[in-house]
């Protein structure tokens, strides 16, 4: 197997919870909504279907106000393992990019690991470029993210 | 005081303020050692140097056109800056942050009632 490492992106994180927990937050947009993007973003969700072939079409609003279109294809699904998925701005994206969710379980926790592999080294760049725009956007605004969720802690 | 390896990777020549300078001045395309020199008040050595730093790190690239050396911009040396700074990789990391969190008040709802 060639190792595409220009291409592709490795981010790992343990979340301090079991698996199969972990791996339900993935399944629902009631979910999602709740965790997906940085603090301050929200997601508005147009079409929702958890199963292989299936997608999510959706809004992400930035904490700026600005909007990306989001659309994610499930390609397979293996509860509570891993989650492969196909990510770009709209239905059937030449450019999207392929993510490989895996989820173990360690001492800790569950260790996520997201693989990401672009088609191309251009489009790796351009979603870093794209990703840190979206990032800077979110910079200015932490403290309304911090507040926002300092909100939604004390309204439970 | 200590000097750092200013050769050793990005972060390093782009801690120098004349540095980003002159990263900034070669936005819009090549550009020639000399004009780059004259317009930032520097010695015509001391913008080489600088830009010497700044190719060892993949920075900027340079090719000679008769008498003159011109560099322009290798952006790809910026990549893991970008990356540190905030690009996909933070994305997902802090989502992951919050899927921690969510997932631990999931936890404690569904735990309600345990001692």
């Amino acid at each position: 197997m060639n190792e595409p490492i220009d291409r592709q992106i490795v981010v790992s994180h343990v979340i301090d919870a079991p698996r199969e927990l972990v791996f339900e937050a993935f399944t629902d947009v009631r979910h999602l909504s709740q965790w997906w993007g940085p603090d301050g973003f929200t997601t508005t969700t147009r079409a929702f279907e958890f199963c292989a072939g299936g997608e999510w079409v959706f809004m992400m609003h930035g904490p700026d106000g600005t909007h990306y279109p989001e659309w994610i294809r499930w390609q397979e699904i293996s509860p509570p393992e891993r989650i492969a998925l196909l990510h770009g701005a709209f239905p059937d994206d030449p450019d999207a990019f392929e993510s490989l969710l895996t989820f173990e379980q360690e001492s800790g926790g569950t260790r996520v690991v997201m693989r990401t592999v672009f088609p191309t080294k251009e489009l790796r760049d351009e979603a870093v470029e794209k990703y840190r725009a979206i990032e800077g956007g979110r910079q200015t605004l932490r403290a309304l993210g911090e507040y926002l969720r300092d909100i939604s802690g004390s309204s439970r | 005081m200590a000097r750092a390896a200013t050769t050793s990777d990005a972060f390093n020549a782009i801690a120098e303020p004349q540095r980003r300078e002159l990263l900034d001045r070669l936005r819009d395309g090549e550009r020639a050692v000399g004009e780059l020199a004259l317009e930032m008040g520097m010695t015509q050595p001391q913008a080489s140097k600088h830009l010497r730093v700044l190719r060892e790190v993949g920075l900027v690239r340079v090719r000679e056109a008769g008498r003159q050396r011109l560099y322009e911009l290798d952006s790809s040396g910026l990549l893991p800056v970008q990356e540190w700074l905030g690009g996909f990789e933070r994305f997902w990391s802090e989502s992951f942050d919050r899927l921690g969190e969510y997932v631990q008040s999931l936890s404690r709802s569904q735990g309600e009632g345990d001692p």
